[in-house]
């Protein structure tokens, strides 16, 4: 992976050693399926892994959505 | 309980016949305060529906009543996360999310026009040259706005559009590709970012009207930048050397769009038989 990017390396990339990683599933929110992780109590959506281009226009869901996935 | 029962021990047959008749005069047996009866036990349910700012304190966003545009806003900020998930002080434009969501924009019919709103300090190259490359193969008018900054990889994408708009303040950085990530100094590692780099010219000056040589001094000139080489294109600066189309805002760039719609409407329709 390449940055290209006017700003300092160090700035970009601080922090990237004390990143927690939160394990991720693979679940269905209201009938997509999505990448969802447990952050703290709250699912939080991480990725839609859905084939349908018209659930990426969907306004609920997006990377960082508060969702309730199906259990 | 005894109150409320209105029903047979032994479900009835139907038609339902009460023991006795009611009349005007029979006591309809409804307590008198019917909360002060130890017997029942009742919980108060409550609704309510989120106040604005709960919502924009949980959620970050506001629901916006719902009025469709036939314009689509996309909005490039931060850094352009690439492959590698970026620690959480970046504020990253996700390509994994705007790939499909481009797909999706291409694919539906209410959607007639998008404007691309750039505020970005560049990121990966690939991910910024995907972005740039679905975004310029749209069939759909496109105008970007360049609001603040368009650095780096910001170039291609913004100059991926029909049409180029760059606020009179804003500014867009024209840097070489350096090396980050794992170096080997070996001939090979110069010639792959130097194919690299190949790359984001001949996106931009195929979708721009700066010549190859112009970008390419533009990217090696020094005595610009503090501490690197390449050149800082403000305003003007980037109509001036053939990059952006025009200086303008928010207000030029719909009233483009506008036009650049109406003239893709009657170019598509269908003509009468």
């Amino acid at each position: 992976m390449i940055l290209y990017t006017p700003m300092q390396l160090e700035l970009v990339l601080a922090g990237l050693e004390q990143m927690t990683h939160y394990p991720e599933r693979r679940t269905t929110v209201n009938g997509v399926p999505a990448l969802v992780r447990n952050v703290g109590g709250r699912e939080e959506l991480v990725q839609l892994l859905s084939t349908d281009p018209k659930d990426y226009l969907r306004t609920d869901l997006y990377p960082g959505a508060q969702v309730i996935p199906s259990r | 309980m005894s109150y409320y029962q209105s029903f047979d021990e032994v479900p009835g047959i139907f038609p339902y016949h009460p023991p006795s008749q009611p009349g005007p005069e029979t006591d309809p047996h409804r307590p008198e305060n019917p909360g002060d009866d130890p017997d029942t036990e009742r919980t108060k349910v409550v609704g309510k529906s989120k106040t604005t700012m709960e919502t924009v304190k949980e959620m970050g966003a506001t629901q916006v009543p719902e009025i469709k545009s036939n314009i689509h806003c996309l909005t490039i900020v931060g850094q352009i996360e690439g492959h590698l998930v970026l620690p959480p002080q970046n504020k990253t434009t996700k390509y994994e999310h705007m790939i499909p969501q481009l797909v999706a924009l291409e694919q539906s019919p209410e959607v007639e026009g998008i404007v691309v709103v750039l505020n970005t300090v560049g990121g990966d190259v690939e991910a910024g040259l995907a972005i740039a490359e679905m975004i310029s193969s749209l069939s759909k008018p496109t105008v970007s706005v360049v609001l603040g900054g368009g650095h780096s990889i910001g170039v291609p994408i913004a100059v991926a559009t029909d049409y180029s708009f760059i606020a009179e303040t804003a500014s867009m950085t024209i840097h070489p590709i350096r090396l980050n990530g794992l170096v080997i100094g070996v001939p090979q590692t110069y010639e792959y970012l130097d194919k690299m780099q190949d790359r984001v010219v001949r996106f931009v000056t195929a979708h721009s009207h700066i010549t190859q040589d112009k970008f390419r001094e533009l990217m090696f000139r020094t005595g610009e930048l503090a501490r690197d080489i390449g050149t800082v294109l403000i305003g003007h600066d980037a109509v001036q050397c053939g990059l952006i189309n025009e200086v303008g805002g928010v207000k030029q760039a719909m009233n483009k769009l506008k036009s650049l719609v109406e003239e893709w409407k009657s170019r598509n329709e269908v003509p009468l038989q």
